[in-house]
């Protein structure tokens, strides 16, 4: 050994005397840069638990874990982090649809234990909790598009004197280019009620796969053509992206799909187990709920026959929405699938008498989806009058192919999308349009779009306008007499209008047009099994099964849920098919953490 | 109309709602929409509540009244009565009730306004506030379902 080696250990004591080469402060001494990337911080109000930021963390450092109950557009989910795999790129940061991930300029954080480095921010106190400084999504920056490729409409003009769609559709780039928009953070997956596999159909279209698209969409929707075109879209109000920007058009994504294709059959590749070999299964109402039962039960094995009272299945999408919002040849295709399907269709059969009771004996299980057909009356003085009609009788007739007259001067009661429908015929007819709300236009249920489409149209609304009565004038018009409200606060939510005494107004009319809402007739139905499944109101309480309270018969739609739209009750189609399988005992019985609206495939 | 005492007003009042409750009785034995014979056995149970709490008054004990003030949507106000038939619905049996209920409060108005004595005044408007009360019930209930969409 040498002389130096031997003495090295010494000459190294030697340096620990000597000025050190490291940075001698202390640590926390030195502040992080204003705009450091250093631990997180989350507001976990704004927080929607989309998951973005740990669909985009390229080192996985993200998992998204339960802290509260899932909402409506919150998943309940909330981001943790784990620093030991982090590398505080910040991606996280600058894809966050609500804006709510951001990194303190904090960057020393000492602690023996090697678990404390993986925590939720915002739900585990930090002291960096509501640092100012630190790094946030530059002001104007996004990765995500906040714009909707915007839809073309028909000019309002020219729509009054058409009875064609006023939606034009998005071509194949634009299509693509809105899918390419999607995070796929499923949020409205849990929205929609049939749970329709939204992100997947959305990625297939921005990979220009529309028959994969088509396939996924028809996983549990069997009139998606219709949904793509009048939805009320529960999906879209939960975006993730519409926290700070324009909502993704899924509504729009799915009627370009739907639209490109003719020959459903020749595309759709279904494989399913049929289960249903030998068994009989009767649906009375071909609307969205009986259609929805009928078409994935049949392609199961199930003979089904559809029961319609009307010359034409789909319920309200075919008597009561207008066809300038969903064409006939729409409907006449999805109704081709049925057939291809092998659902035997009886239409222009009203079910009456006893007929009820004889299904019950020669199917397997029956299926009521007859929807609420008998308007609600306005109550008022004259109303009996000739020249005052029912919006659903008059859309009816309209769609049937009847003669509709309606006069130059219409005046349209109620708030909902009926109304709206009414209100835009009668435009269409040639009609000057009114619409009275006994409410605030804010409390209106139609869809916001419909009553903006409406008064482009010309229709005038006259919100906080309560009917007192309808008289015949001398020259045999109608003079619509109503009263201004206020509005009076209530403790069940929204304020009730009070007619405020001693004013009237007076408008002469040539129809009154009501349409304050509908209930259910279940005047078909023997009275024994009808006090077994309805209630005062109309309305059919039904089990997690779908099953009412008699044996073996089935409901949903607007009979059943009270959102009164078509994708509830194609939901609760859904449930239904679900139910039936496991009362006849092909499926198990259904475990409670099971959602009740099933997920289900077909592929 | 005419009472001498608060004793017979209250009876008076008191045989108002066992009337009530046997015309609802009778009406819930006609009705044939499913569902709609118990809600009127609901009412007919109702008015015998409403004749309890005015058995409550009679022995003293003012507390049975309706306190403060009651709102008027005055939704049944100008709507037209209808007369209980067999095929009646839900709506018909909301806006009879409204409209027995009305009828009820008006009498106990119009019995306020002709009687001299304060004591017996106060005690009807006491009786018309109940009634309104009953009244806003059905109101609340007819907004809230039939006229959801209006």
């Amino acid at each position: 050994m040498s002389l130096k080696n031997t003495l090295a250990p010494f000459s190294a004591w030697m340096q620990a005397f000597s000025k050190p080469f490291t940075v001698p402060d202390e640590p926390g001494v030195r502040p992080g840069a204003p705009r450091y990337r250093g631990w997180h911080i989350n507001d976990r109000e704004t927080c929607i638990g989309c998951g973005t930021c740990a669909e985009i963390c390229q080192n996985v450092a993200i998992d998204m874990v339960p802290v509260d109950e899932p909402t409506k557009g919150d998943s309940g989910l909330r981001p943790k982090v784990d620093y030991g795999r982090c590398c505080w790129c910040a991606l996280c940061v600058d894809v966050c649809p609500s804006g709510s991930l951001a990194m303190s300029n904090e960057y020393v954080w000492v602690d023996h234990d090697g678990d404390a480095f993986r925590y939720t921010p915002g739900v585990d106190e930090k002291p960096w909790d509501g640092a100012e400084l630190g790094w946030r999504k530059d002001e104007g920056f996004d990765i995500v598009d906040h714009e909707r490729v915007p839809m073309g409409h028909l000019d309002p003009e020219e729509r009054i004197h058409t009875w064609a769609e006023v939606v034009v559709g998005y071509t194949e780039e634009e299509a693509r280019r809105e899918a390419a928009r999607c995070v796929e953070c499923g949020l409205c997956v849990a929205a929609c009620p049939a749970h329709m596999h939204i992100p997947d159909y959305i990625a297939a279209i921005r990979d220009g796969d529309d028959v994969r698209a088509l396939n996924v969409i028809y996983d549990n929707n069997s009139m998606p053509e219709m949904c793509g075109k009048v939805c009320t879209r529960r999906c879209e109000s939960v975006c993730s992206i519409g926290v700070n920007g324009d909502p993704l058009a899924i509504r729009w994504l799915k009627r370009y799909v739907t639209e490109r294709f003719d020959d459903l059959k020749s595309v759709l590749d279904v494989d399913v187990e049929r289960v249903g070999e030998g068994r009989k299964i009767a649906v009375i109402g071909g609307g969205p709920s009986g259609i929805t039962v009928a078409y994935y039960l049949a392609i199961r094995g199930f003979e089904v026959t559809i029961h319609e009272a009307l010359p034409q299945l789909g319920g309200a999408t075919f008597f009561g929405i207008p066809k300038y919002r969903f064409p006939m040849p729409s409907l006449e295709k999805q109704i081709k699938l049925l057939e291809d399907a092998g659902v035997k269709i009886v239409t222009n059969h009203r079910v009456e008498g006893d007929e009820l009771r004889r299904m019950l004996e020669e199917n397997d299980a029956v299926f009521i989806g007859t929807g609420l057909m008998k308007p609600y009356r306005l109550g008022a003085e004259g109303e009996d009058l000739p020249g005052v009609v029912y919006a659903l009788d008059l859309l009816r007739d309209k769609n049937i192919g009847r003669e509709v007259e309606v006069g130059e001067r219409v005046v349209v009661v109620g708030g909902g999308n009926v109304a709206i429908d009414a209100a835009r015929v009668s435009r269409r007819l040639g009609a000057e349009v009114t619409i009275a709300y006994r409410r605030r236009i804010v409390d209106m249920p139609a869809d916001d779009e419909e009553i903006e489409d409406a008064e482009a149209e010309g229709v005038e609304i006259i919100p906080q306008a309560i009917p007192l009565r309808v008289e015949r004038t001398d020259d045999g018009r109608l003079d619509f007499v109503w009263g201004p409200a206020e509005m009076v606060p209530s403790d069940r939510g929204r304020p009730r209008p009070k007619l405020i005494e001693g004013v009237e107004h007076h408008m002469v009319v040539d129809r009154v047009i009501v349409a304050i809402g509908q209930s259910a007739d279940h005047s078909w139905m023997p009275p024994d099994i009808a006090e077994k499944v309805a209630d005062a109101k109309g309305w059919i309480t039904v089990d997690h099964n779908g099953m009412t309270g008699h044996r073996g018969i089935f409901a949903g739609g607007d009979l059943v849920n009270d959102t009164a739209d078509a994708i509830s009750a194609i939901a609760d189609g859904l449930r239904a098919v679900e139910g039936i399988q496991r009362f006849l005992g092909i499926l198990p019985e259904r475990e409670e953490t099971e959602p009740e609206i099933p997920v289900i495939t077909v592929r | 109309m005419q009472f001498d005492s608060i004793e017979e007003i209250l009876d008076f009042a008191i045989g108002k709602e066992m009337e009530a409750h046997d015309m609802y009785m009778d009406i819930a034995g006609k009705v044939k929409r499913p569902g709609l014979e118990k809600t009127f056995l609901e009412l007919a149970q109702m008015e015998l509540g409403h004749k309890a709490r005015l058995e409550q008054v009679k022995a003293g004990d003012l507390s049975g009244f309706a306190a403060g003030e009651v709102q008027n949507l005055k939704i049944s106000d100008h709507l037209v009565d209808v007369k209980p038939h067999p095929n009646m619905d839900y709506q018909e049996a909301l806006l009879f009730a409204m409209k027995a209920e009305q009828r009820a409060h008006d009498l106990y108005v119009d019995l306020a306004r002709a009687t001299s004595d304060p004591g017996l005044r106060e005690l009807f408007k006491g009786l018309a506030k109940e009634e309104l009360k009953h009244k806003l019930f059905f109101e609340t209930e007819y907004d809230d379902v039939i006229l959801e969409g209006n």
